[in-house]
């Protein structure tokens, strides 16, 4: 007991601990609060003085109005047919009493639109349901169908994101296991009776999360719209990029993102400070019993899994479709096998490959490291305002790509910061934007064992460092590379923030995939495409690998990589 | 003891640093020997890739200097160069209509230079300071698509008036005047047609938005929808348009009656450039028949500013049936910004 508190307080004068608290301190002081005040500054003050004119003139043009009435109403659907969606193939995955190999085959599917660039499948979308489409014209013989507007971009995203709500939601539909339905079924409650008093009630708080992570992630999407929404449906983020790279209105794009803020914010404490802290475990005493489902009966089996491939099959049709739009001359005009679009972006497009795995690179070992760091200080610190430390690590993540890309560019671009154009402005972009995913994971790993077990160790008269190798470090390795995974993947597939720090010097592939795009360069734009997703498979499997070295026995979370 | 906790980290986070600087030392140290054999020069290009890649290859070939360069919609580049005034990061705006070279007039972002051709061009080609100059015409089209005419009984268009015809209605794709030069090129024909009555071009553009299904990013963004039967039609840069047709979409190319606006499509120096003097041989060779006779064998269909080089044949025989105005720069430099807000605030919506 006396040598607890000893050893306690002077882990609390622990200088090197202290040290690197203060600078991290000093980083996220720097790039995150510095910008977004730059970002309020320029939004609340006019000629030195307080001000809410600008905001009152950007919301008194009716295309801005309509267009945050827009971004909700779209966010809100994406959210909840996205969430049902991810519910159908959560409750298949744990229920339906699947293979192996078919939940494997349903993981591949939903794990695509996670790695790809946010915005490829809408190439194929186009190409499937435009007045032309495949499906609509060739298939259906309809006529003068539009794809551009709610339905075109409410497709593109919901598809793109389910896959967020259906990780989300199976772990929460595993957990309860079986064993509560048998005894419900035991004690002769009806099927349906039971989905609905037992399943859906305890599922409810994961509902809400997906809702909620689906929702933040259409409000921050812009490349989606800026492709598919047309002009009758404006959406906030793609309005302020316009407003800025258009027209270099930077106040009117500081402010449209300052009015995005306010959803995205609300969004997020919900998410983090209500629906995080209620989920309900089903505690039996016997771990449930899988495989030996009773929980659907087998006409709903039949249904649930057509379903569900039905949705998987669509979602692998428009990627078979892109390495399609890949190897042909012309992508529906010509469609002679060639290799000349890959041969384009490795002889033109080389520039981009290099500056983004270049980028990626340098951002991986950051981002994993800081993640760690923040994490160890946040779980095993003891300092006034950890907390507030921990809160503003994740800001940046909660935050719009297009918010906090327009508050780099406002706050980096003059002298004595003058940082806008470096590799260094996007890699911080990326690694104090994703990294939050490893920080959680660190402080997830270091709040399984109690402090007690290190101090035992050292009680037992290990050194501090045979302490921190044996016990700490194998404790914190996966969160590491879970961590760095995700910054990597995020670095390879990322857009919203990064589209406004591109420069001369640092271009990025996801940029060119939109510069082609808006081109209709598609075959270049395609082979791109299939080129990030072939880095990021390679990357992903390579990390999960690692993690099973590490016989962790858990993924890369790459639930927590919503939005672009 | 329990410092080593910290420390054990730090010395993690040590090598980590030490090798990452040791990275970066090695790629900045590979980058600067490649940049100390050659010349550099930065440009941003407003010109689509496929027009500018070959050219500024070919200039590379001639010249020895190497061009890095990005695309962007001339909107887009013209924002770019404004912001970044006080620290210049490129050379030279390269390729994209009057209008915006006008507008960067205005704010003040260019370097007087005149190259040896500035003489031999005729007035339109030049800004009289030197301040931009020419290295091709570019005038606008209409493109419709073939089949989507046959089905319907239609002609291609012959007129202005002829586009607001219902049987269009959500079916044209045209070029978003916040990120487009051909889209303000285009606002400034309607504007022209109508003798400079902005109330008149205005309630015009305003019908003929009943009829867009699209407004494109890019000015040539609609043109593969057009070709593909996604659109009906739109209105191109000739040089995108005949480059639909070349790759075998089956598409028709018209002029109205009333007239079409040119526009010249300019090259300039930015002011505070840091590669000046590669960005003024560059200058050199865009401006002189160099470049521009290389325009046919590369299959680019702009017409040549200079007089020296002549239009290529079947380019000549298209617009000889057409009535081309040029858009004036000095309207244009006074107007551009009024024009755009104008169209986004009653147009767009």
């Amino acid at each position: 007991m006396m040598a607890t508190t000893a050893v306690r307080r002077r882990r609390m004068r622990d200088p090197a601990l202290a040290i690197t608290a203060l600078v991290i301190a000093g980083l996220l002081a720097f790039f995150v609060l510095y910008p977004l005040g730059a970002l309020l500054a320029r939004v609340f003050v006019v000629g030195g003085e307080p001000s809410i004119a600008p905001l009152l003139e950007v919301l008194a043009q009716p295309n801005h109005r309509a267009a945050f009435f827009n971004s909700l109403l779209l966010a809100t659907l994406v959210g909840v047919i996205g969430t049902a969606l991810g519910f159908l193939f959560a409750f298949t995955a744990a229920r339906a009493g699947l293979s192996a190999g078919w939940v494997r085959f349903l993981d591949i599917a939903t794990l695509l639109p996670l790695i790809s660039p946010p915005f490829t499948t809408s190439i194929s979308l186009i190409f499937s349901f435009g007045p032309r489409g495949l499906i609509t014209h060739d298939l259906l013989g309809l006529k003068g169908v539009t794809i551009y507007g709610l339905s075109g971009t409410l497709a593109a995203e919901t598809l793109t994101y389910f896959p967020i709500a259906y990780l989300t939601l199976r772990p929460v539909l595993s957990a309860m296991g079986n064993t509560l339905d048998e005894m419900a079924m035991s004690l002769g409650s009806r099927r349906l009776h039971l989905f609905r008093t037992v399943t859906l009630p305890l599922a409810v708080p994961g509902l809400a999360n997906a809702f909620l992570l689906l929702f933040a992630c259409s409000l921050a999407d812009f490349a989606t719209p800026l492709i598919l929404a047309g002009n009758r449906f404006p959406v906030l983020p793609t309005e302020a990029y316009l407003q800025i790279t258009g027209l270099f209105d930077l106040q009117g794009g500081a402010v449209l993102s300052f009015v995005l803020l306010v959803p995205a914010l609300v969004v997020y404490v919900a998410q983090r400070y209500w629906v995080g802290r209620r989920q309900y475990v089903t505690v039996t005493g016997k771990s449930g019993s899988a495989g030996s489902s009773k929980g659907v009966s087998p006409a709903a089996r039949i249904l649930l899994v057509g379903a569900c491939l039905l949705v998987a099959l669509f979602v692998l049709y428009l990627y078979a479709l892109l390495i399609f739009a890949s190897l042909v001359q012309a992508f529906g005009a010509n469609h002679t096998w060639t290799l000349d679009h890959y041969r384009v972006i490795f002889t033109e497009g080389q520039k981009a490959i290099g500056d983004t795995l270049i980028i990626a690179l340098i951002g991986m070992p950051l981002g994993g490291l800081y993640g760690v760091l923040v994490g160890y200080i946040v779980a095993r610190g003891r300092f006034a305002g950890r907390q507030v430390l921990e809160m503003a690590a994740m800001v940046n993540y909660a935050l719009p790509g297009t918010i906090v890309g327009i508050a780099y560019l406002i706050a980096f671009n003059d002298p004595p910061v003058a940082l806008t154009g470096t590799a260094l402005i996007i890699i911080a972009c990326y690694v104090f934007r994703y990294s939050p995913t490893g920080i959680r994971a660190t402080i997830a790993q270091l709040h399984q064992i109690d402090r007690s077990l290190e101090e035992a160790s050292e009680s037992l008269g290990a050194k501090g460092g045979t302490t921190f190798r044996r016990v700490v470090l194998p404790l914190i390795m996966p969160a590491f590379f879970a961590g760095l995974g995700v910054v990597f993947i995020r670095s390879m597939t990322a857009i919203s923030a990064t589209i406004f720090l591109v420069s001369i010097d640092w271009t990025l592939i996801t940029v060119r995939i939109l510069e082609n795009m808006t081109e209709l360069a598609l075959g270049p734009a395609a082979a791109f495409s299939v080129f990030v997703i072939i880095v990021v498979m390679i990357v992903t499997a390579a990390v999960n690998a690692l993690l099973r070295r590490l016989r962790t026995g858990q993924e890369m979370p790459v639930a927590g990589m919503g939005g672009g | 003891m329990v410092e080593a906790i910290a420390t054990e980290p730090g010395r993690v986070v040590r090598r980590i640093a030490t090798a990452l600087g040791m990275a970066v030392a090695g790629i900045s140290a590979v980058l600067s020997a490649a940049q100390a054999q050659t010349q550099t020069l930065n440009a941003y290009s407003i010109w689509p890739e496929n027009w500018a890649r070959p050219m500024l290859q070919e200039f590379e070939a001639a010249s020895g200097i190497k061009v890095n360069f990005l695309r962007f919609s001339s909107g887009e580049a013209l924002a770019r160069v404004m912001a970044e005034k006080n620290n210049p990061r490129v050379d030279v705006l390269f390729g994209g209509p009057v209008e915006t070279f006008a507008a960067g007039v205005k704010e003040g972002v260019f370097e007087p230079y005149k190259p040896p051709a500035f003489a031999e061009l005729p007035e339109r080609f030049r800004e009289a300071n030197g301040h931009w100059v020419a290295i091709a015409d570019d005038p606008l089209v209409f493109m419709t698509n073939a089949k989507f005419l046959k089905e319907n009984g239609l002609k291609a268009p012959a007129s202005w008036e002829d586009l607001l015809n219902p049987a269009y209605r959500n079916m044209l794709q045209m070029a978003d005047a916040r990120t487009s030069g051909t889209a303000v090129t285009r606002i400034f024909s309607v504007m022209e047609v109508n003798g400079r009555d902005e109330e008149k071009g205005f309630a015009y553009l305003k019908k003929l938005r009943q009829n867009v299904q699209l407004y494109t990013k890019s000015g040539g963004g609609g043109t593969l929808p057009v070709g593909l039967g996604q659109a009906a039609g739109g209105i191109f840069f000739i040089v995108d348009a005949l480059d639909t047709k070349a790759k075998g979409y089956d598409v028709e190319i018209s002029f109205p009656r009333e007239g079409i606006g040119t526009a010249a499509e300019g090259i300039a120096l930015l002011k505070g450039a840091k590669n000046a003097e590669a960005g003024r041989k560059l200058i050199d060779w865009a401006t002189s028949p160099a470049m521009q006779s290389l325009y046919a064998k590369h299959k680019i269909n702009f017409v040549p500013a200079h007089p020296k080089v002549e239009t290529e044949a079947s380019l000549a025989g298209i617009l000889k049936q057409a009535k081309i105005f040029p858009i004036d720069d000095a309207y244009a430099q006074d107007n551009r910004k009024k024009f755009v807000a104008r169209w986004i605030a009653e147009v767009l919506p």
